[in-house]
């Protein structure tokens, strides 16, 4: 499907020009993106680090995941809106952007785990709540939910560097160093 | 005086190898973010147990136990990305508005904290009367302060655009 003719008319769009004409609206709006992501990231990690029995393994699972998540949600519809406001006056070349793409699929993986985890372990939270270590599966989800929030932020980032080399990441910028370093981390996460 | 100091620092082997590699600031920078947000997740806690909203089956003494370890840590993670950044950038960061304004407000931010775990240490155990209205400010304080310091920390990038003519940037 061919993306640039939407991307086209968002760009265009009232929003976008009001983005592009005012001085201090993208580095403001860009600034209140990184505090929600922090929000976001950090809430997250705490419920994270309580399914991999790391931290906070006495509470119980529910307490720990129930308190934290509406200020989880809250930050993220933040993220979300000053992320729609920075990529409108960008629209066109952020589609082509391979950094973003890679963000945005992140997002999507972040979401399937999430939901997998909510319709399945979570409906038997009962029998797991207060145990430690959680079950595999449970601690395999908290797993891939830090390594995919961290992707989620460093393809963030590398969208910036990027903008400059014609909008794609530049041949010179390899990805390479990703692998080895999940290569060399991997190992550690299991058990 | 700072300006030729940033000059001469960007100059040194080390900045001239930060900057010749590309992928080093986009690293350290996602390393600084990650970090950020664990340090500000765990104060956000600290904070919200203050003002009595999670965590209230822990004590607050258990809570600081949990937390404080992650934001001494994160803190020390910061200083040393932080680094690596303004040697690898010497005069976009230094000659900026927001990175001396960041840099007055996380010297308070640090001192707060500091004196808001001494307080709780000091207080008897047992008998425990519960935050104090001006801890529940402290709290808010808190985590207004550090907001303010990821937004500049953001805000270093477009010193012009953000601080207009206050702004110390070359560019400006």
């Amino acid at each position: 499907m061919d993306l640039m003719p939407i991307a086209e008319a968002l760009k265009a769009s009232s929003l976008s020009e009001w983005m592009r004409g005012s001085l201090r609206a993208l580095p403001v709006i860009e600034s209140i993106h990184v505090m929600a992501v922090a929000v976001v990231f950090g809430t997250i990690a705490i419920i994270d680090l309580r399914l991999l029995g790391l931290r906070d393994a006495s509470r119980p699972f529910t307490r720990v995941f129930r308190e934290l998540l509406p200020y989880t949600w809250a930050a993220f519809g933040v993220a979300a809106v000053t992320g729609v406001l920075m990529f409108l006056p960008n629209a066109t070349t952020y589609v082509v952007n391979t950094a973003f793409g890679l963000k945005l699929a992140s997002l999507a993986l972040a979401g399937v785990n999430m939901a997998v985890f909510e319709f399945t372990l979570l409906r038997s939270v009962a029998a797991w709540d207060t145990a430690n270590p959680v079950p595999a599966r449970a601690r395999a989800a908290g797993a891939v939910s830090l390594l995919i929030w961290t992707a989620v932020i460093v393809f963030g980032r590398w969208i910036g560097f990027t903008k400059g080399y014609d909008f794609s990441v530049p041949k010179e910028i390899d990805f390479d160093f990703l692998g080895t370093l999940l290569q060399s981390v991997g190992p550690h996460l299991r058990g | 005086m700072v300006h030729g100091f940033a000059q001469w620092l960007q100059s040194t082997r080390l900045s001239v190898t930060i900057q010749s590699v590309d992928w080093i600031i986009p690293t350290v920078q996602s390393i600084h973010i990650v970090t950020i947000a664990l340090v500000f997740g765990s104060l956000l806690t600290i904070a919200l147990r203050v003002l009595g909203r999670v965590r209230t089956d822990q004590p607050l003494p258990a809570v600081l136990e949990r937390f404080v370890p992650w934001i001494r840590n994160g803190i020390l993670v910061l200083a040393a990305t932080g680094l690596v950044l303004i040697v690898g950038e010497p005069v976009r960061e230094l000659m900026s508005l927001s990175f001396w304004v960041k840099m007055g407000l996380l010297a308070c931010g640090i001192v707060s904290a500091a004196a808001f775990c001494r307080s709780v240490e000091r207080r008897p155990a047992g008998g425990d009367p519960g935050p104090t209205t001006a801890a529940k400010w402290g709290a808010v304080a808190t985590v207004v302060l550090w907001l303010l310091i990821i937004f500049l920390g953001r805000a270093i990038a477009y010193d012009v655009e953000v601080w207009g003519p206050l702004s110390l940037s070359p560019r400006a």
